[in-house]
């Protein structure tokens, strides 16, 4: 009995030491991001954090007098960083939508996107429609809304979900998924670098969808610091600098396409 | 027998003190869980999963379905490339070696990639189910293939001998000398392989295979109940192998002809 009670007590206290170590507070304001989505949110050359969000995460930083550290985080775990705490919010061109805003809070939007479709040159689907029926395959990124849309409205197709946009992309090159379903700007992009094996269906088929930061659940305080940057950030022309920077190429495109551009109300 | 100092030889423990000592362990480990999510202020909810059953017994299945198929087929590949090692004819020793040394030097999720969408599309072989035990078998055949390879070579040359002298022919030698020897030295080796097999299976989640892993991923994507999720697909794991651990631990005894007094 004697070697249990020392087994139990030993126990105890290290959780009492570990207990002892909780979260120290800091000032540091911690960026949740996954940097895979050029040119929002990637990495550059040397391995730093760069792209749209990356900016508006410093310049949040910079309006909050706090210092920033982006976390790169898989999109799957980016919700559960906030639950946890591991990060304070998560700017990665998120969409907010109804099932996500029951776990997190969102901000004001400061962007719109639209769905579109990368499909397979032999595949001959022309529009969205073609994808109501049941014998296609369709590639989409876990947890997106392209995922969403999937799993809701195209449900007699066969969905497969995959954790990195490339995989999707290999699919569709390959013919193993017909359509792959994800943003405007990217299905431009992949299009353009395989031209021979893809083709872009831009003609946006349902609403768009607004991209916000998110807080955890009942951080009311930060939440309207973020909603007051976003509007001053929006007045003083924030994003027109962002997109010269980042989107000049992609923004001539888009108006020549006549679609409404990330950032315009 | 003398007691020793650290070891349980020689010690006789009644089934009370079993019972409440593994209750004991049960207790720490689960104090520890409990307190570590306690810590960090988290709610979990498992009820949240009652509405995935149909989808969370189906990734059930199909983990079952690939890991047993991929333990059939990698015996078999392991069982060749084991006795091609020791061939005759060098290509095929060389072969099989290559083949070991490749695959057990790189990482599963490559071999993944690799041979799905390059060997894969290259040849037509579009089932991602069927392509996934493939990919399953060939990884895990080569660890067999050297299980199998060590249980043989541990065998001491005299039990061929006293097979000999006995006038057993080649085939009684294998039936009833070598047969019974390395099965009941790799049967623990081989139940942890099986356990692998299970485990590394949910690595086929990057090929949209909907096992076990694919279905949580899919549902985290939808309740955002990471947590849970992950924590109730653990214990699913486990569940298996330990099914696996258990069943090896019979068996390791019925084939135990050595010891057996």
């Amino acid at each position: 009995m004697k070697k249990i009670s020392c087994i139990v007590f030993s126990f105890l206290f290290v959780f009492v030491l570990l207990a002892g170590c909780g979260q120290k507070e800091s000032n540091t304001l911690v960026v949740g991001m996954e940097l895979a989505y050029p040119p929002f949110e990637t990495k550059d050359d040397a391995g730093n954090p760069t792209g749209v969000s990356v900016d508006l995460a410093y310049a949040l930083g910079e309006y909050l007098g706090r210092e920033v550290h982006i976390e790169n985080v898989n999109w799957d775990g980016l919700i559960p960083s906030l639950q946890t705490g591991k990060v304070d919010i998560v700017i990665s061109s998120m969409t907010a939508t109804e099932d996500r805003a029951k776990v997190v809070d969102f901000s004001i939007p400061y962007a719109h996107s639209y769905l579109a479709l990368l499909v397979n040159k032999e595949s001959g689907i022309q529009s969205i429609e073609d994808l109501y029926d049941n014998d296609r395959v369709i590639a989409v990124k876990k947890g997106t809304t392209g995922y969403i849309f999937a799993t809701t409205f195209l449900t007699d197709a066969k969905v497969h979900s995959f954790t990195s946009e490339n995989a999707c992309v290999t699919e569709v090159m390959q013919g193993k998924a017909d359509a792959f379903i994800y943003d405007q700007l990217t299905i431009y992009r992949q299009n353009q670098s395989h031209l021979d094996t893809t083709e872009a269906i831009l003609i946006p088929f349902q609403e768009g969808e607004n991209w916000a930061m998110a807080v955890k659940s009942g951080n009311s305080d930060l939440l309207q610091q973020v909603n007051q940057f976003i509007e001053i950030f929006i007045n003083d022309g924030g994003f027109e600098v962002i997109t010269e920077k980042y989107l000049q190429k992609e923004k001539e495109i888009f108006d020549s396409l006549g679609f409404p551009w990330f950032f315009s109300e | 027998m003398k007691k020793d100092r650290f070891l349980t030889k020689g010690i006789n423990p009644t089934k009370f003190h079993k019972v409440s000592h593994i209750a004991l362990v049960v207790l720490v480990l689960v104090g520890f869980v409990w307190l570590s999510v306690h810590l960090i202020g988290l709610e979990l909810d498992f009820g949240t999963l009652f509405r995935y059953r149909n989808r969370l017994w189906q990734g059930f299945l199909m983990t079952i379905l690939i890991s047993v198929g991929s333990l059939v087929v990698s015996l078999f590949i392991g069982l060749i490339a084991a006795l091609g090692q020791e061939y005759k004819v060098l290509f095929v020793q060389y072969f099989c070696k290559t083949y070991v040394q490749i695959i057990r030097g790189t990482p599963l999720l490559v071999q993944i990639y690799f041979f799905y969408y390059i060997i894969g599309t290259a040849w037509g072989l579009d089932n991602r189910y069927v392509a996934g035990i493939v990919i399953l078998s060939l990884f895990e055949g080569a660890y067999i293939a050297e299980i199998i390879r060590g249980g043989i070579q541990s065998i001491d040359r005299q039990k061929y001998e006293i097979a000999l002298s006995l006038g057993l022919t080649s085939y009684q030698t294998f039936r009833f000398v070598t047969f019974p020897l390395v099965l009941s030295r790799i049967i623990p080796a081989l139940a942890g392989q099986f356990s692998s097999i299970i485990k590394d299976s949910s690595l086929l989640s990057v090929i949209a295979v909907i096992e076990l892993t694919q279905t949580t991923q899919e549902i985290s994507a939808d309740n955002f109940r990471m947590f849970e999720n992950y924590i109730f697909v653990g214990f699913l794991y486990f569940l298996l192998t330990f099914a696996v651990s258990t069943l090896s631990k019979k068996w390791e005894k019925r084939y135990h002809y050595e010891r057996r007094i």
